[in-house]
């Protein structure tokens, strides 16, 4: 039976799937009327082309528009919205939802593929009719990816694509759509508490568009080799490949700069295999670009060339096959769900990958012979190096790609146990080492060679030289960078000096040629950067020293290194450590989010304090509070070292409710009656006694909640064995028929204290069972009431008590007496008032005397006073407490705190790297302009 | 013969060379019986939550000890040299890499597989309070 359900907004849904369908015909139209219109540019074919790619580029914006609809208003309705976003979700933060998931993100990659589409679209038409048809050819497979079709071949089918306009209903069956009205009864999920930062909003669309503009490279090879016509592409595209890689290397560098400033594991690279992948497509892309300055300067064509943007282009796709399929499985610390895409990505990456080698093995005849280059020439060195990166990228993508290898050998030999590497971060520094050694060095010398080696013999005098000083100067930095970091094997010595070989020299270029060309200057700052994140690397890499680390501790199994990089601190307790006193002072819950002020102190030889600094690491709840999500680092930054602090764990009951629980649970309390002002041994050590009994507690859970009426016991508890007292106040509050308990943890001594409810109904007599006696009085006499002798001292007019709040017209007059029992001496104020001229009293109650006491007249005439006291009919004497033992401590965090030298030098260097080739892209495109 | 055929081919060699070198950075990853042998593995397992626990923030933190077993029905006792990680209990799969010794697997490295934290949740339901 059909249930017609209520608040559903079906219209965006309708959108939606038509807008699906159609960007995918109008892609697959462009691209079919693309290749056909190649024989004749100006053909109907051409025009139709052009024209389907609007079309589809239109539909994308609209179903952009139109998700993004739908989850600012919470259309929770449909799967997307409701996985994605939640009531509690701030506003800022909707971005990141809408590419949370895989079908916002492919929007996001196929927003980026139509935007560069569009643009390129107004290139001559020799470039639009190949290079739109690369686009439109992606555009096919990528909305593909959104098309949620369910073919019925197999048992179970077969799925093409994940569609984001799905009802939820659709796809889960749950009794709460029996309801009619189930929307007003769901929540959405939510943004994972993880990605609740800003990086999640910016980096996602750098990195999707540096992922896009790969294929720009990869479109203009294309056009190369089908119009037979390999050169005029190599000038028309290189500020594009030059934007490329910039982009995809910003994008790179903002995920290592996310993970180290949000992430707890302390670093900004693992080594992780989806790190991998975007770093291998960009530095094959950076091989293409060496290349391609080849061509671009000396008019040899390279093969490799296209070889090279043909594989960066492939790799990206790759990189999404690896993230996305799910076949990463246990050897990345990254969680990608997978979504049935697995075949479908694999046709991705093939098409293009067998396109590619297609037209590149199709024109092999119509390249240039190769001649002979000179050693002393700038274009030798250039395809050196890029020879070297595509190696470099080879050893990485060989080495992250085990699990494929595995899953392959495995689809034939079902009893083979794949292979992993052991310790990747080992594996990959020990050749990239290498690597970056080679590289720094060529890029040092061959800046200051020259194509075709002309004029060598010339300027063969000026280069020697050159390099000479630059090798001293390299030797003398690399001693100095010694004196503030260890370089521990000679191997790392000399990626030191190659670091600072490449950092003199391409300065020396950079300074040099700024005066004559500027745009030739960039490539300096680029190879510049590259030596200063290698220097950047040495120094917080290798030389980073973790502060929490507590050489008292030592494992049975461990070396002293393994074992000492976290620290358990108590609240309140300064432990010393790696010459800081560290404190953790304080933590506070706002929201979703506890917060810890962790103190340093950094101490010198002579034990003064060199500085001190404040972190505040924090922890964050899931959306429903019941779990800690995620932690976030805090980091310290100066400019020549960062401090990095992150919360790694905490105890149990902070950490869930369900633990929390459990732990409560698991205490034994015992009931014990103890007389106020006695003391008593709790154990062989630990003497107990309560000393007085509030009606107004100043316990300071419980002031934060408001009760009718409370108790709180102050009790002093003595530890002999380490002569100690702590004053604790367990306390209750009454609301009617409720009582709600703050018991107390003396964390030192595993102790926790309730107030058992059998005080509530000892402490809190009824009026009406007491037995009141009356008792007139003047200003200044007093009276007895069995031992205790009462004086009325004074009157005082602005009286107070919790149990009056004054009205306009109150007359309100509290008397002031002092009672004396023996060497107890206390105040009371009862209070008469008359409002609307009637007489009331306020009762004032003294619990360690166990009097109440109401003033219920005053004669003006005669000056007197009339009170009414009653003694209370309970033994307020003792007081009943439920006492637990061996409670496990909640007041304490695991640290890693570790300090990153020269860190600064890395970041500098990366955005150094990718300025000298956004520099060069622009400088290159405005003066394309400015000729034409 | 040209100068970048004969540095591409000593650039392919070296390729070559670093493959057959890096074979003894692979490993399988070992059962619990294989890893006896005391080389460096990776051993894939379960949780043995029937057996104890330990860790014990106070004394050292960086100490976190628990049984696992493997599909070929052997157990260890793991030593990690690490906190004791979030949702441990939750664990479906456990991969450590360490060494055995005297019987104890020493684990210097851990990845664990969790259920997905936020998609086979049942549907939330509003609190009827918020």
């Amino acid at each position: 039976m059909a249930t017609a359900y209520l608040g559903e907004h079906l219209y965006i849904g309708y959108i939606g799937q038509i807008g699906i369908l159609i960007a995918f015909v109008s892609a697959i139209l462009s691209a079919f009327s693309y290749a056909l219109s190649s024989k004749d540019f100006d053909s109907g074919w051409h025009q139709l082309g052009r024209w389907a790619f609007y079309v589809h580029g239109a539909s994308i914006f609209v179903l952009i528009s139109v998700l993004f609809y739908a989850m600012y208003h919470h259309f929770y309705e449909y799967a997307y919205v409701f996985d994605h976003v939640s009531d509690d979700l701030p506003l800022r933060y909707i971005l990141s939802a809408f590419w949370e998931g895989q079908e916002g993100s492919f929007l996001l990659w196929m927003f980026w593929n139509v935007s560069l589409g569009f643009i390129l679209l107004h290139k001559p038409k020799n470039f639009e009719v190949p290079v739109i048809l690369v686009f439109a050819l992606m555009q096919v497979f990528l909305t593909s990816m959104i098309l949620g079709i369910y073919l019925p071949i197999g048992t179970e089918g077969f799925k093409i694509g994940s569609n984001p306009f799905v009802l939820l209903r659709q796809i889960n069956e749950a009794p709460i759509f029996q309801n009619a009205d189930y929307l007003s009864l769901i929540k959405g999920r939510g943004l994972n508490p993880l990605l609740q930062n800003y990086w999640m909003t910016i980096h996602p669309p750098i990195t999707f568009l540096g992922f896009s503009s790969t294929i720009v490279p990869f479109a203009f090879a294309f056009s190369g080799l089908y119009s037979r016509d390999l050169k005029s592409w190599i000038e028309a595209s290189y500020n594009w490949v030059l934007f490329s890689a910039g982009i995809l290397g910003t994008g790179i560098l903002m995920g290592s700069l996310w993970a180290y400033e949000a992430l707890t594991f302390g670093g900004y690279w693992a080594w992780d295999p989806v790190e991998n992948t975007s770093l291998v497509a960009w530095i094959v892309l950076i091989g293409g670009i060496h290349l391609h300055l080849i061509t671009k300067k000396t008019g040899r064509q390279s093969k490799l060339l296209y070889l090279f943007y043909i594989l960066a282009f492939v790799l990206i796709l790759y990189s999404t096959y690896l993230t996305r399929s799910g076949i990463l499985g246990d050897t990345s610390a990254h969680a990608f769900t997978n979504m049935g895409l697995e075949s479908q990505l694999i046709a991705l990456c093939l098409f293009f990958l067998i396109f590619g080698l297609f037209w590149w093995i199709k024109r092999f005849k119509s390249f240039d012979k190769q001649t002979e280059e000179s050693v002393y020439s700038r274009e030798f060195w250039l395809y050196i190096s890029a020879l070297i990166l595509l190696l470099s990228a080879t050893l990485i993508i060989m080495a992250t790609s085990l699990p494929v290898f595995n899953k392959i050998i495995a689809a034939f030999n079902p009893n083979y146990t794949g292979r992993v590497i052991t310790d990747p971060i080992y594996h990959y520094n020990k050749y990239q080492l290498w690597v970056a050694v080679v590289v720094s060095i060529i890029s040092a010398k061959a800046v200051h060679l020259r194509y075709f080696a002309s004029n060598w013999t010339l300027i063969k005098k000026k280069f020697l030289l050159r390099i000479f000083v630059y090798s001293v100067l390299a030797i003398i930095l690399t001693w100095m960078f010694s004196l503030e970091i260890s370089y521990f094997h000679w191997q790392n010595a000399l990626l030191s000096f190659s670091a600072f070989f490449t950092i003199v020299s391409n300065g020396h270029y950079v300074i040099s040629k700024l005066k004559q060309d500027t745009k030739l200057a960039f490539a300096g700052i680029s190879h510049f950067g590259f030596g200063l994140m290698i220097v950047g690397i040495l120094g917080s890499a290798l030389n980073q020293k973790h502060i929490s680390s507590n050489p008292f501790l030592f494992g049975e199994v461990f070396t002293k290194k393994d074992v000492t990089k976290y620290v358990q601190l108590i609240k309140g307790r300064p432990l010393f450590s790696q010459n800081y006193w560290i404190t953790y002072e304080s933590d506070t819950l706002i929201g979703k989010t506890l917060t810890y002020s962790i103190d340093f102190k950094e101490v010198g030889a002579d034990k003064n304090v060199l500085n001190e600094f404040k972190l505040h690491p924090n922890a964050v709840y899931s959306n429903d509070l019941s779990k800690i999500a995620a932690f976030n680092p805090d980091t310290k930054h100066e400019w020549t070292r960062d401090v990095f602090s992150a919360v790694v764990s905490v105890p149990p009951a902070v950490e869930s409710i369900e633990k929390s629980k459990e732990i409560e649970g698991a205490l034994v309390y015992n009931k014990l009656t103890i007389p106020i002002s006695d003391s008593i041994f709790l154990e062989d050590s630990i003497v107990l006694k309560p000393l007085t009994i509030h009606y107004e507690p100043s316990n300071v859970v419980y002031n934060r909640h408001e009760h009718v009426a409370g108790l709180g016991v102050s009790i002093k508890i003595h530890d002999l064995a380490s002569d100690t007292s702590f004053v604790v106040e367990p306390a209750f509050g009454i609301d009617g028929a409720l009582l709600y308990n703050y018991p107390v943890q003396v964390q030192d001594l595993g102790l926790k204290i309730r107030l058992n409810e059998d005080n509530a109904s000892s402490y809190f007599s009824e009026d009406a069972k007491l037995d009141y006696q009356e008792y007139k009085v003047k200003e200044g006499q007093s009276f007895k009431i069995g031992d205790s002798e009462v004086k009325l001292v004074g009157l005082n007019k602005n009286p107070k008590h919790k149990n009056y709040t004054s009205q306009e017209g109150d007359i309100a007059i509290a008397a002031i007496l002092k009672i004396k029992r023996n060497n107890i001496e206390e105040v009371a104020e009862p209070i008469f008032i008359i409002r609307d001229n009637l007489p009331q009293s306020i009762k004032y109650f003294l619990p360690t005397l166990g009097l109440h006491i109401r003033l219920s007249f005053i004669d003006p005439v005669n000056e007197t006073f009339t009170f009414q006291i009653a003694e209370d009919i309970n033994n307020l004497k003792n007081i009943t407490l439920d006492i637990a033992k061996n409670v496990p401590r909640t007041d304490y965090v695991i640290l890693l705190a570790t300090v990153f030298p020269a860190i600064k030098l890395f970041w500098l260097g990366g955005i150094m790297m990718m300025l000298g080739l956004f520099l060069s892209s622009f400088s290159r495109h405005f003066l394309k302009r400015k000729i034409s | 013969m040209n100068k970048g055929v004969i540095v591409s081919l000593i650039v392919i060699l070296i390729g070559v060379i670093v493959v057959i070198t890096s074979s003894k950075d692979v490993s399988t990853y070992a059962s619990i019986q294989d890893a006896k042998s005391g080389n460096l593995v990776k051993i894939a397992g379960q949780l043995s939550k029937d057996k104890p626990m330990e860790y014990d923030a106070e004394n050292n933190p960086n100490q976190f000890v628990f049984f696992m077993h493997d599909q070929k029905g052997g157990e260890v006792k793991v030593v990690l040299n690490k906190p004791k990680p979030q949702d441990f209990e939750m664990s479906e799969q456990i991969v450590v890499t360490g060494r055995m010794t005297n019987d104890v697997f020493s684990a210097t490295d851990i990845l664990m597989k969790c259920p997905s934290k936020y998609k086979n949740e049942e549907i939330s339901i509003k609190d009827q309070n918020g």
